[in-house]
């Protein structure tokens, strides 16, 4: 319990810095745009946290999270098309994006009997550069600039929350916290999945409906995330990691420390991404700075 | 009473032909083995009989129920399943581990009560590793790992227990402790399934002995009935020596090796 109090304190010192630090003066307006940011940061890179330490506790794998498995990117190309076709990135279009590329991903990984854990890596980032490019296709064709593109791809929580789209987004908000709970819930079943398969499927777990599950629901969270922000990398990678070194292999702890500390991550590397050049950098920028050497480094200990 | 039946069981994966027809019981209180070459199956039957996987054909009853008709987590009420091997991909102390044998028993959120750290812990206790209840799993050797996993199996506290080839990776000393202790088990009313790579341990331990071939029942019957040269030699393609143990009745086979 006091390791929540800690990484609470760590994670309010995340909060504070990110509304007061940056280039311009905080005046009310100023201040309102860093809170949503806050908001948007908590939103993000709690989910992206959280879904990544679902998904490597289903697969066993250490690598893998929405960005890897190139899911993310899938929200994102479905976004653009949605954007193509109605002038704006519904939730809707990134969900079925995340829904189609994931499925292909495990398709190609796929053997009999189970799933290539390094295949579902490289088919998962080869497909992110597929969508990644196509994105661009799709948004040049429908006259976006540059930065949209590029803000897209690699996240942004400069999005202001106004009164246009603020019931919007806290539907949003709401939708994702009722998903997160709903795949909480399968806390003892991921412990178990941990011990393989067999052990899994003899203590009465359906692998298979337990799947499907949390594949469709990690994908409309990716989904509704990417909508928002555009796809951020290697927060759903790195932090699930650093939650087990702190909370321990209990999902049932670890998955709400994997969302405290994904917000916290993310609001940092936000922090970051705006003061560090005089330009503001689109977030992805710093997560993947962070993220890649990281892994290296899992794929090279495993 | 036959507590586990199968029926013309057959099954395969995708196009290749693993088992057919099948039938095969398991009486109340009863040892059984299952022998056989490698590829005849084994495996496949008990996967099958736990759940794991749904026969293409045939039926499978457990105290006279179809276990298709039964809840997954409560067919894991009755039968606990020790696969050959376990991985620990994720560091859990050995009393977390032997927990999770509770879970059919526990839904989303609830805690575990007072029945199931009694469970746990007589389970530990039972597998003699309460000294190590603290401890990660990644510190121990494969021989107490392997106690673990029956742990977990008994704190499921199950009617039937079905293992895959318990002693495989163990030395001689686990080997035995693993046997005794289900021979425990067996003698305090527990029903036991068990593939067995080591023919020996098979005849001195298992009341009962089903050999299955190229997806067929061989033979089955008493260690005695089945542990013969001829059989040996038909199945295996082996010729040994069959003698009698010295200090029990049953059969046991001897290698002859080559050219002396």
């Amino acid at each position: 319990m006091s390791k929540y109090i800690l990484i609470s304190l760590v994670f309010l010192v995340a909060v504070f810095l990110s509304i007061i630090i940056g280039p311009a003066e905080l005046t009310t307006d100023i201040l309102q745009l860093r809170i949503s940011r806050v908001i948007l940061g908590v939103f993000a890179g709690g989910i992206l946290a959280f879904c990544g330490g679902i998904l490597q506790g289903l697969f066993g794998n250490p690598l893998v999270e929405p960005y890897t498995l190139g899911s993310a990117s899938g929200a994102a190309l479905g976004g653009s098309v949605g954007m193509l076709l109605f002038g704006t990135i519904s939730p809707l279009f990134a969900f079925l994006g995340a829904l189609g590329v994931g499925f292909f991903v495990f398709t190609i990984a796929r053997i009999e009997g189970g799933l290539l854990r390094d295949r579902l890596i490289l088919a998962g980032v080869v497909m992110s550069f597929l969508c990644s490019s196509l994105v661009m296709v799709i948004m040049v064709l429908g006259g976006r600039e540059l930065y949209e593109i590029l803000y897209l791809l690699m996240g942004y929580l400069g999005v202001v929350i106004t009164s246009a789209n603020r019931a919007m987004i806290i539907a949003m908000i709401v939708v994702s916290g009722i998903l997160l709970i709903y795949l909480y819930r399968y806390y003892r079943e991921l412990d178990i999945i941990s011990q393989g398969m067999e052990t899994a499927a003899g203590l009465g777990i359906d692998i298979q409906k337990l799947s499907v599950i949390i594949f469709l629901t990690t994908a409309l969270l990716i989904g509704i995330t990417v909508s928002i922000v555009g796809a951020i990398g290697f927060v759903g990678l790195i932090v699930p990691h650093i939650s087990k070194l702190i909370f321990g292999p209990k999902h049932l702890k670890n998955l709400p420390g994997s969302f405290l500390l994904g917000a916290t991550f993310l609001l940092l590397a936000d922090t970051i991404a705006r003061v560090i050049t005089v330009y503001e950098l689109p977030v992805g920028v710093v997560t993947s700075l962070v993220g890649v050497p990281f892994f290296i480094y899992l794929y090279r200990k495993k | 009473m036959n507590i586990i039946e199968t029926r013309d069981i057959s099954f395969s994966y995708n196009t290749k032909k693993v088992l057919t027809n099948v039938s095969l019981f398991l009486k109340q209180g009863e040892f059984l083995g299952i022998i056989g070459p490698n590829g005849a199956g084994k495996s496949t039957i008990l996967r099958l009989i736990c759940g794991i996987l749904k026969p293409k054909h045939g039926i499978i009853t457990i105290s006279g129920h179809e276990t298709r008709g039964i809840e997954r987590k409560q067919l894991a009420k009755k039968i606990a399943f020790v696969p050959q091997e376990t991985h620990f991909a994720l560091n859990f102390t050995i009393e977390e581990i032997v927990m999770m044998g509770r879970f059919p028993y526990l839904r989303a959120f609830q805690r575990e009560n007072k029945i199931d750290y009694e469970a746990r812990d007589h389970a530990l206790a039972y597998t003699d590793i309460q000294e190590f209840r603290k401890r990660p799993i990644n510190s121990l050797s494969s021989g107490e790992r392997q106690r673990v996993v029956l742990a977990r199996a008994l704190a499921q506290e199950p009617a039937i227990l079905i293992l895959d080839e318990p002693t495989s990776h163990l030395d001689l000393h686990h080997q035995f402790a693993i046997m005794e202790l289900l021979k425990k088990l067996n003698k305090e009313g527990m029903s036991i399934i068990t593939v067995n790579h080591d023919l020996n341990l098979a005849s001195l331990y298992c009341e009962r002995l089903v050999l299955l071939h190229q997806g067929k029942v061989f033979e089955q019957g008493s260690p005695k009935d089945l542990i013969t040269e001829k059989i040996m030699k038909q199945v295996y393609q082996t010729e040994v020596k069959v003698i009698r143990h010295p200090h029990k009745d049953v059969p046991h086979i001897l290698l002859n090796p080559k050219g002396e």
